[in-house]
């Protein structure tokens, strides 16, 4: 199995690093570099860690573990009014960050109030995108245990759910972090900086579980393995967003528009196969992106 | 009432709602406050007790007034009074007639120089506008069917999601009744 890592160090001799994440079957996902520092997420085969580490040592820089690396996740409030954004919800897509994950925040049009929140298919669809969800909710334990819990009971991707009151149990999620209500200012207290790492850690144990079900069928390649053949797509190459391809446990949000460039993708080649063969390829519901779902090797060999 | 314990909301609104009133500057406007809520019913209730605003200014106190040709030249000194100001102005003589030249300097097209100068900024408004922008900060959002009562003691403003109900008006009437009776 592949991990991720950060390596945060000088651009002195970074070739090096790079011919050796090659050698021992790795990837390079994203280079960062401001100056002369460079950050650079790599993904290698988990048992090749040493051999980096060392290289790591030797070229002075810090290897650092992002456990939530390689992964999409929604950050999703009841609304986008000041009653819910930005304090917590903004704060939490930042500790998730900063592990690793590339987030994306979220308000429902009609999320608010107690009886009257409801989510739409729409976003439903746009949150299933993602890896895994985290809804931030309030205050009152009666209106998360009858009311809100409806917004992700349908939702197919592993939910956590944060909230203010102490609750033992909720349905319809797989991880609950209590104890962050309403907030009118950033999470800078010592408590709250540990209620922020309690969620990271509960996503991270949400997604670890993810992996170790697509690891019982594995996919067909690694995420990583695709990225670069993509990356040399022209429309990949122009556009100037900010990560024009972001990786998915189990696929990637290339960020060029479907339509245009759908025949182009599905042309390309890994290990001798059409990616359109390994791969669903579709459009995304946010626009001008496309989304690559790899099959598991089970359905590329039985032709599915 | 909620059969669950809402301690934790009772706390958090406590202290959400004394954030945003040192974060407005009207923590000492506001001498006491009470937040009841009930989210089976569900309705949700901020009472308020007024404290004294500052008195009442000239605007001969905080600008210096000139003549113009066709009306009177303000030129703004303290700034905290001047979106008052502009605000009676707009009022009194209409948009069209208020000229911005600067941030503080005005031409008033009309009244002259000692009508301006006489004029008087009532404070209370303006105390008015920041503590309601307080409670519409902590209100829930879906909440937005309402009730309010106001007199220069306290204020009171109830809040629920569908048909408001007469025992819950009664309940905010009488906490209202507590806060005004000092």
């Amino acid at each position: 199995m592949y991990e991720v890592l950060l390596y945060d160090g000088g651009v002195y001799k970074i070739n090096e690093l790079y011919e050796l994440i090659e050698d021992v079957g790795g990837f390079v996902i994203q280079k960062t570099q401001v100056q002369v520092q460079i950050t650079v997420t790599l993904a290698i085969p988990e048992e090749e860690r040493p051999v980096i580490e060392e290289k790591s040592r030797e070229l002075g820089g810090k290897l650092i573990n992002v456990p939530l690396a390689g992964t999409e996740i929604a950050v999703v409030a009841p609304t986008l009014g000041r009653h819910h954004m930005p304090h917590p919800t903004c704060d939490i897509a930042e500790q998730l960050r900063r592990v690793g994950a590339i987030t994306v925040v979220m308000g429902l049009a009609r999320g608010k109030g107690r009886q009257t929140a409801q989510i739409s298919a729409d976003e439903k669809a746009v949150i299933e995108e993602y890896d895994a969800a985290v809804f931030v909710l309030g205050n009152f334990k009666d209106c998360i245990l009858e009311h809100k819990v409806r917004l992700f009971e349908d939702i197919d991707i592993p939910v956590v759910a944060v909230c203010g009151p102490e609750i033992e149990e909720l349905p319809s999620c797989e991880a609950l972090v209590c104890g962050i209500g309403r907030k009118v200012e950033r999470m800078r207290r010592e408590e709250e900086i540990h209620k922020l790492d309690e969620v990271a850690q509960k996503v991270e144990e949400v997604i670890r579980s993810k992996r170790r079900e697509l690891d019982e069928d594995p996919l067909f390649v690694h995420p990583a393995e695709i990225k670069d053949r993509v990356a040399e797509l022209e429309a990949v190459q122009r556009s100037l967003r900010p990560a024009p391809i972001v990786l998915h446990l189990d696929g990637l949000r290339v960020k060029i528009p479907y339509e245009e460039w759908k025949d182009q993708i599905a042309a390309v080649e890994v290990y001798g196969r059409r990616l359109g063969d390994i791969a669903s390829i579709s459009d995304s519901r946010l626009g001008g992106s496309t989304l690559i779902r790899i099959k598991s090797r089970s359905e590329v060999e039985s032709g599915q | 009432m909620s059969e669950h314990d809402e301690s934790f909301a009772d706390q958090n609104f406590d202290t959400i709602f004394r954030q945003v009133m040192q974060e407005l500057g009207v923590s000492r406007m506001v001498e006491d406050y009470r937040i009841k809520a009930d989210p089976d019913a569900p309705y949700f209730i901020i009472s308020l007790r007024l404290g004294k605003a500052r008195s009442s200014v000239k605007v001969s106190d905080m600008a210096l007034i000139d003549q113009a040709s066709g009306g009177s030249k303000i030129t703004i000194i303290d700034e905290n009074w001047a979106p008052a100001l502009l605000t009676k102005l707009w009022q009194l003589y209409g948009r069209d007639a208020v000229e911005q030249l600067t941030r503080f300097e005005l031409i008033v097209t009309g009244p002259g120089p000692e009508i301006i100068s006489n004029l008087e900024l009532d404070p209370g408004e303006e105390l008015r506008t920041k503590v309601l922008d307080a409670v519409w900060r902590v209100f829930p959002e879906g909440f937005k069917v309402r009730y309010n009562l106001a007199n220069d003691k306290a204020m009171t403003i109830i809040g629920t999601e569908h048909d408001m109900q007469e025992e819950w008006m009664k309940l905010a009437e009488e906490l209202h009744k507590e806060m005004g009776a000092s």
